[in-house]
């Protein structure tokens, strides 16, 4: 074992020394954009909410001049959770409203439920089809609501129920979201304004928070809290430095190529002409984004994507390794998707500032950090085993290494406190910071492994969603989505 | 290999950084908790202070000494609240009492800073206010699209012959936020505005004239009528299909026959349009033609020719019964379609 150790050891030394200051380098350079980011998303929230400070939105945007707004709601086996979900989408604050539940190849009561509680009626099933779809089986509309239209269709996917939502959508501006996300009754009102600040915008996305540990009643969010579960407590602040920094700065840089699938507002036109969702990707809602930006710099056209701070929905977290390992290792081959489908744009002057700066970004920081990180963790775990660094060294290399992450992530809290300060009692900031601050101590790491395990699925070419468990919003059953969007 | 030296000093800027961000954080959070208690404490004295001098109806001295010494954003806070529940006498004396604290003035000050978020409070202060204030109006031609719009809300309530010219010209607006917004003032600003906009109507086309006849169609007025037929022969199809729309909300027999006319343009949204408006007027002699228009191509013209027919009530029925048994497939389906849909949903 020894003569082993002395043989490889002038070789991991070498790879020592190269290696460990370019993953050092790495480290500092990304963490430095991120302080960038940051300063960046600091001037546009503060821009942000001088805009917004008593702003009548009430007597602007509760006008009959709004835009209509049809909410796509794609649901697979949502029976415990559709009629909360529903009425609370129903009574949202926007006057020109219209939601359309697709039940994609429902195997519970799902439809029925729908049926029994809407007072829905089946009618004709004829549309414009003006993009390719599984079949629809059952067209239902509602004797007591206007406004909701239930398409019950063959199991697609999201993405072919999205599609068969747009056919059906008679509004402007269409929302995507998921059955179970819980939008805040301000939310439209909220994320519509870019539409009616400018004429080039086609898409805008709203902040996304963690409902898991606070209290639901009646599908709205009545108290807000952070979870002690230590999966979901850490995606708190992920998801806060994810939208507050990450996508906020972007705003101003350049912007952003990312509208997550829970709630984001896309023209209807725009998505129709860019011929919808795709239905062979896992990461369909950012690869609509990236297209509709690519088509605007090749026709010319609007293809502005703007991310709106305050309209807040909420979703569900996995408090479980399985789930959201199966969760993020999906991202990420929907991420490497994306970015290779559309690699031509890459460092193309022809994209602008997307080609030239967003996209590196996405591709060199987002894609390639779990190799990076791995190659850092391994070289210093394997320099330990040999004997080339000593444990100080190593803990000194690890600490510096994460060291500014942490900071940056302690000035999100400052941002979100600075802001909108949704977590307001000491319990909540010291948990908050305390997630902050141990995020790097194996959930990080963890996070760098369903990454990679992601990356060597999407080179294997699976293209598979895997199963999302969900407990569902306080004292309702768990609901499983076997094989369809979650 | 990385010095150890090198790491010790990125790892010293990193906790001087990360202590720096705690400390902000737990002092700004503990900052929060003593100004929020303080400030709802003065946010209730000002809000009961300027409930009795709202209500009472007698200028109460030591009240407005009160509301005088309160912080100024403590005042504002408190003005733009309660300014939202009042109108007609109620905002009348709240104008009275802002005027004596001195808030008027102040946000007066702030209409003519040279930063635009200043400006933009002044406008919402005065706009909340409905203070009639030359300034304001001023801020009508503000450089930043979100002024103009403040300046257009607050012009809602202000519906002078020179603030309702001043905004019918911003009806051509580049920036989509401040066209919205004086559209939905002028709408808010009721018939005052009729005579005026059917005037701008008469003479304006293009992107100007598409968001008038909006607004047209909301307040659908016959003396719209002359201009809704010139608009609607307008080479702009966006243009034609507002007029459509502004046809229907008129009605009549000269705008039905427009409508008829309209039925046959080039351009399907300006068909649907022209059907949905015959519907909406009810107009059952153009039945047949609103069968014919049953096989029309495109989806969006059967669907609303569809639609109208169910509007028109019987007669409209048995246009789309008999569609029903027709030889055109594409016809039969949008009438099943139609005639399946409950009441709620057919609107």
């Amino acid at each position: 074992m020894n003569e082993i150790k002395d043989l490889i050891a002038p070789f991991i030394t070498q790879f020592l020394v190269k290696g460990q200051f370019a993953v050092l380098l790495y480290f500092l350079a990304v963490n430095g954009w991120y302080l960038v980011l940051l300063v960046s998303s600091l001037l546009e929230l503060r821009r942000h909410m001088l805009l917004i400070a008593d702003e009548s939105r009430h007597l602007l945007l509760s006008s009959t001049l709004s835009p209509t707004i049809s909410i796509l709601a794609p649901a697979y086996n949502e029976e415990a959770t559709i009629e909360v979900s529903l009425r609370a989408l129903l009574a949202l604050h926007y006057p020109n409203l219209e939601v359309i539940v697709i039940s994609d190849g429902s195997k519970d009561r799902t439809v029925q439920v729908l049926i029994e509680k809407f007072d829905l009626v089946p009618v004709k099933t004829i549309y414009e089809r003006k993009i390719e779809t599984k079949p629809v089986r059952t067209l239902y509309r509602s004797s007591t609501y206007p406004g909701l239209v239930v398409v019950d269709k063959e199991n697609g996917g999201k993405a072919d129920a999205l599609n068969v939502g747009l056919s059906f959508a008679r509004g402007e501006l269409v929302c995507a979201m998921d059955a179970d996300t819980l939008i805040e009754q301000d939310g439209l009102q909220r994320m519509v304004r870019p539409f009616l600040y400018a004429t080039d915008v086609v898409a805008t996305g709203g902040t996304i928070r963690v409902v898991n540990g606070s209290q639901v009643k009646h599908g709205r969010v009545e108290k807000t809290a952070v979870p002690t579960n230590l999966l979901a407590g850490v995606q708190v602040v992920e998801y806060l430095r994810a939208f507050l920094f990450g996508r906020l700065g972007w705003n101003r840089l350049g912007g952003n190529i990312i509208i997550s699938g829970a709630f984001g507002l896309f023209h209807r036109e725009a998505v129709l002409d860019a011929g919808g969702y795709l239905h062979d990707t896992v990461g369909e809602d950012m690869e609509l984004v990236v297209r509709l930006k690519r088509l605007s710099y090749e026709n010319g056209g609007p293809g502005k994507i703007a991310f709106v701070p305050d309209p807040v929905a909420w979703t569900e977290v996995p408090e479980s390794t399985k789930v959201l390992g199966r969760q993020r290792d999906r991202w990420h081959r929907g991420l490497a998707d994306v970015l290779w489908r559309h690699r031509g744009m890459l460092l193309n002057p022809r994209y602008g500032v997307t080609g030239l700066f967003v996209y590196p970004y996405y591709a060199f920081v987002e894609l390639l950090a779990p190799l990076i990180e791995a190659a850092g963790l391994l070289s210093l775990v394997l320099g330990l085993v040999f004997g080339v660094v000593d444990w100080t060294f190593a803990g000194l290399f690890y600490l510096t290494a994460y060291g500014l992450g942490t900071a940056l992530t302690a000035f999100t809290l400052i941002l979100e406190d600075l802001s909108f300060h949704r977590y307001n009692s000491f319990r909540d900031r010291a948990l908050l910071f305390w997630w902050a601050l141990i995020e790097n101590l194996g959930y990080r790491q963890l996070t760098v492994y369903w990454r990679l395990r992601g990356l060597w699925k999407f080179l294997r070419g699976r293209k598979d969603w895997g199963a999302m468990e969900r407990k569902g919003f306080r004292a309702v059953p768990a609901v499983a989505k076997p094989d369809a969007a979650a | 290999m990385v010095s150890q030296h090198l790491l010790h000093i990125i790892m010293l800027i990193e906790v001087l950084l990360l202590a720096l961000a705690v400390s902000v954080y737990f002092v700004h959070g503990l900052w929060l908790r003593i100004t929020s208690r303080r400030m709802q404490k003065l946010s209730h004295t000002a809000r009961e202070s300027l409930a009795r001098l709202v209500l009472r109806g007698h200028v109460n001295l030591e009240d407005i000494e009160l509301l005088k010494l309160l912080p100024h954003d403590v005042q504002t806070m408190a003005f733009l609240e309660i300014s939202r529940t009042f109108s007609g006498t109620g905002k009348e004396r709240l104008r009275f009492v802002a005027q004596q604290v001195g808030a008027i003035d102040r946000a007066r000050l702030l209409c003519t800073h040279r930063w635009w978020t200043r400006r933009l409070r002044g406008a919402r202060i005065l706009s909340n206010l409905d203070v009639q204030d030359s300034l304001a109006q001023t801020l009508l031609s503000d450089p930043y699209p979100a002024v103009r719009a403040q300046a257009a809300e607050w012009a809602a309530a202000q519906a002078s012959p020179e603030v309702v010219a001043a905004m019918l010209e911003l009806l051509a607006d580049p920036a989509t936020q401040a066209r919205f917004a004086v559209q939905n003032a002028l709408l808010r600003m009721g018939n005052v505005i009729a005579a005026p906009l059917a005037a701008f109507l008469e003479t304006h086309s293009g992107r100007a004239a598409q968001a008038g006849l909006r607004v047209a169609e909301s307040i659908a007025e016959p003396r719209f009528l002359e201009a809704a037929l010139r608009l609607s022969r307008a080479d702009d199809v966006g243009v034609r299909e507002a007029a459509a729309k502004l046809l229907g909300a008129i009605g009549g027999a000269e705008a039905a026959a427009r409508l008829i006319e309209l039925m046959n343009d080039n351009d399907a949204r300006v068909r649907a349009g022209a059907a949905s408006s015959l519907g909406r007027m009810r107009y059952w002699q153009a039945g047949s033609l609103l069968a014919e228009r049953l096989r029309d191509q495109r989806w969006r013209v059967r669907r609303e020719a569809g639609l109208a027919l169910r509007a028109l009530g019987a007669a409209g029925t048995l246009f789309l019964r008999k569609a029903l048994k027709g030889d055109d497939r594409f016809a039969a389906d949008m009438a099943e379609q139609v005639l399946d849909l409950p009441e709620a949903a057919a609107g």
